[in-house]
């Protein structure tokens, strides 16, 4: 140890300990006067949010919605803004039920895809700007919520004026309807506009087999 | 300046504390300029990731992927297992913040050991006992480790340290258990060590 | 308030799964020059003749702490982003107690294990193996004691608002035991050392080549 510096003595020595200790004693007294802080409160980049708006990025389309759900994707949470009596009558496989008020102490984290939904689609903007002004990053919307999904996605009707494109894709559309316990129609002569009123969608029990979520995403403990 | 004082002066107080286990091998850090670092470590993942560190649900994770691969029914039918199959990055369990944690453990280890020349691979050991023996109370330690850190869902470092330096009250519970019971049986078992 | 940078959608999956190895590297490399590598100086803090893992551990913990109050006390780490475990608190007690008995039979813990095998130890080895068999045998035995885990449940909770003091007090409070308790090592590993003069481990330690041929004698410690 013919080298020894002045680094290795502190690094080693007596001195450096006590100098911790006392650095230790005296942060501790000075943090008698601070507290610790959560972003409780929000802020709002007005702008940012209304070129978000306009642009409609944060928008899922239901149809987007049925694919990922079907492909089992589970890169994202599902909110379902229903009050709790809607969300027993009929929700979408996976979602988690949260009221508005609850939102706030909901377990989802700033980085998660988190898209909203409810039975219109106000609730579910009202959410996204509630979360977006907090700070969360990945907050989508489904365009239309429940009304949309059931028109577009469980009861599909073929229009009796389509285009041969939208015929051969109907097939698929019939599938999708299909997986999700809803039945699409083509339109004959019979269905009309006049039809369209929406029947009541079979409930699919949430113990389906089709998503299964813990209820935090992430295991951050040991 | 120090070259002419004699090493107890120059290593300072704890000269003897920070002796290595292998005769040529570089000396032990001082425990508390240790413990800083460590904390300051610890301090980056709560930065970087919100979260502390951990041990042994890297552990839990393949445990539960190998139960997985024996027998797929069976660890479906599980709770517990579920619970980590679920948790990786794009369903693969090991591709798990922990498990990838846990890896850089080992390659830490190995590089701070290699460059004190304490590579040594040997046994750690009471003197009074045998290798065999030794090695039948590790397995025994570490199977009642195993139990314990699942019930405290954590370890030493996960409910310890993370826990601890969080003030969370079930990992200072926890701690306070963990030193008692060791204590309370360190002299029952004082001839592993001593 | 920007941290936890991964909270706020910084850097991804992928890139989290890179900062954790490095992360890891430097856990690991401390911990193996904190001597934690080797079980016999870990299980010798409980005969009282090194008491490196406390101070190692208390130094850490009050090092965290303080940091993490600070930033978020400059309003740069948003504290509550930061993952706090729930407290249940008799399957913590009991998983405690296990550990103990774990600890003072096996000399690891699950991390400090990870250590000693990096550095080539067999005995590491068979207490991570304990490890396994030990998650397994929980894991199988989990449908029995699965309601056990949930009870004492007192939510996320910390000692400032189960004590209802300030942070700040707290705070004092841990550094003031610990540092207590650093003299107190310092006095006990001194006092250990002065009775044993650092002779009975020469005798029948070092011609086995497998023995640890020294494990922190203390021979003269002053704080």
């Amino acid at each position: 140890m013919n080298q020894t510096s002045g680094l290795w003595h502190v690094l080693y020595g007596s001195a450096l300990n006590r100098f911790l200790a006392i650095a230790a004693v005296v942060l501790g007294l000075v943090s008698l006067a601070g507290t610790t802080q959560s972003n409780e409160k929000v802020t709002i980049d007005a702008r940012e949010l209304a070129l978000i708006v306009e642009n409609e990025v944060d928008h899922v389309t239901v149809q987007k919605l049925a694919d990922d759900l079907i492909r089992g994707e589970t890169n994202f949470r599902l909110l379902d803004l229903q009050t709790p009596e809607d969300f027993a009558a009929y929700h979408l496989p996976g979602a988690e039920n949260v009221q508005l008020n609850d939102l706030a102490e909901y377990p989802i984290q700033r980085n998660e895809r988190i898209v909203l939904y409810s039975g219109g689609g106000i609730h579910s903007a009202q959410a996204w700007f509630l979360l977006k002004a907090r700070g969360y990053k990945a907050v989508y919307m489904v365009l239309g919520g429940l009304s949309s999904w059931k028109e577009e996605v469980l009861y599909p009707t073929l229009a009796a004026d389509a285009t041969p494109e939208q015929v051969a894709g109907f097939a698929e559309v019939e599938q999708v309807a299909k997986h999700f316990g809803g039945a699409a129609r083509r339109g004959g002569a019979a269905a009309g506009s006049v039809d369209t009123a929406l029947p009541t969608p079979p409930v699919i029990a949430p113990t389906a087999p089709v998503i299964q979520r813990p209820t935090k995403r992430a295991r951050e403990g040991c | 300046m120090a070259s002419d004082h004699s090493p107890n002066e120059l290593y300072g107080a704890s000269a003897a504390l920070i002796r290595p286990d292998t005769a040529g091998a570089a000396p032990y850090w001082n425990p508390y300029v240790s413990g800083v670092l460590l904390g300051l470590v610890l301090l980056a993942a709560y930065v970087l990731m919100g979260r502390g560190l951990g041990a042994s649900g890297a552990f839990s994770s393949v445990t539960a992927l190998a139960v997985e691969k024996a027998a797929p029914a069976h660890a479906a039918g599980n709770e517990f297992y579920q619970g980590y199959l679920q948790n990786g990055i794009g369903g693969n369990p090991l591709k798990s913040w922990l498990v990838f944690e846990v890896i850089g453990v080992f390659l830490g280890g190995f590089l701070s050991a290699a460059l004190a020349g304490r590579l040594t691979g040997n046994v750690a050991k009471g003197p009074r006992i045998s290798v065999r023996t030794r090695l039948l109370f590790a397995l025994a330690g570490g199977t009642m480790m195993g139990i314990g850190a699942k019930f405290a869902r954590g370890c030493t470092s996960g409910q310890g340290l993370s826990g601890g330096a969080v003030l969370n009250v079930g990992s200072w519970a926890f701690m306070l258990m963990v030193f008692a019971l060791a204590y309370a049986l360190a002299y029952s078992f004082r001839r592993l060590w001593t | 308030m920007n941290a936890p940078f991964f909270k706020f959608g910084y850097f991804g999956d992928e890139v989290s799964l890179l900062i954790a190895v490095v992360i890891g590297v430097l856990f690991g490399f401390v911990l193996e020059r904190a001597g934690f590598g080797n079980g016999r100086k870990l299980a010798a803090q409980f005969y009282f003749q090194d008491l490196a893992v406390f101070k190692v551990m208390f130094s850490a913990i009050i090092t965290a702490m303080l940091g993490i109050f600070y930033l978020s006390w400059s309003g740069l780490l948003d504290i509550s982003l930061v993952y706090k475990g729930t407290t249940y608190l008799y399957s913590q007690l009991l998983g405690g107690a296990f550990l103990g008995v774990g600890f003072i039979l096996g000399g690891y813990c699950p991390g400090t294990s990870i250590v000693a095998m990096a550095t080539g130890r067999l005995d590491a080895v068979m207490f991570g193996v304990g490890v396994f068999l030990g998650i397994f045998i929980f894991g199988e035995a989990y449908p029995l004691f699965a309601d056990f885990m949930f009870t004492g449940n007192m939510g996320v909770v910390t000692l400032p608002e189960l004590l209802n003091i300030s942070y700040g007090l707290v705070m004092l409070i841990v550094i003031a035991v610990a540092v207590g308790g650093f003299f107190g090592a310092e006095y006990l590993e001194k006092r250990w050392a002065e009775k044993h003069g650092g002779s009975d481990e020469r005798q029948s330690g070092e011609t086995v080549v497998e023995e640890t041929i020294e494990v922190t004698i203390a021979t003269q410690t002053t704080y």
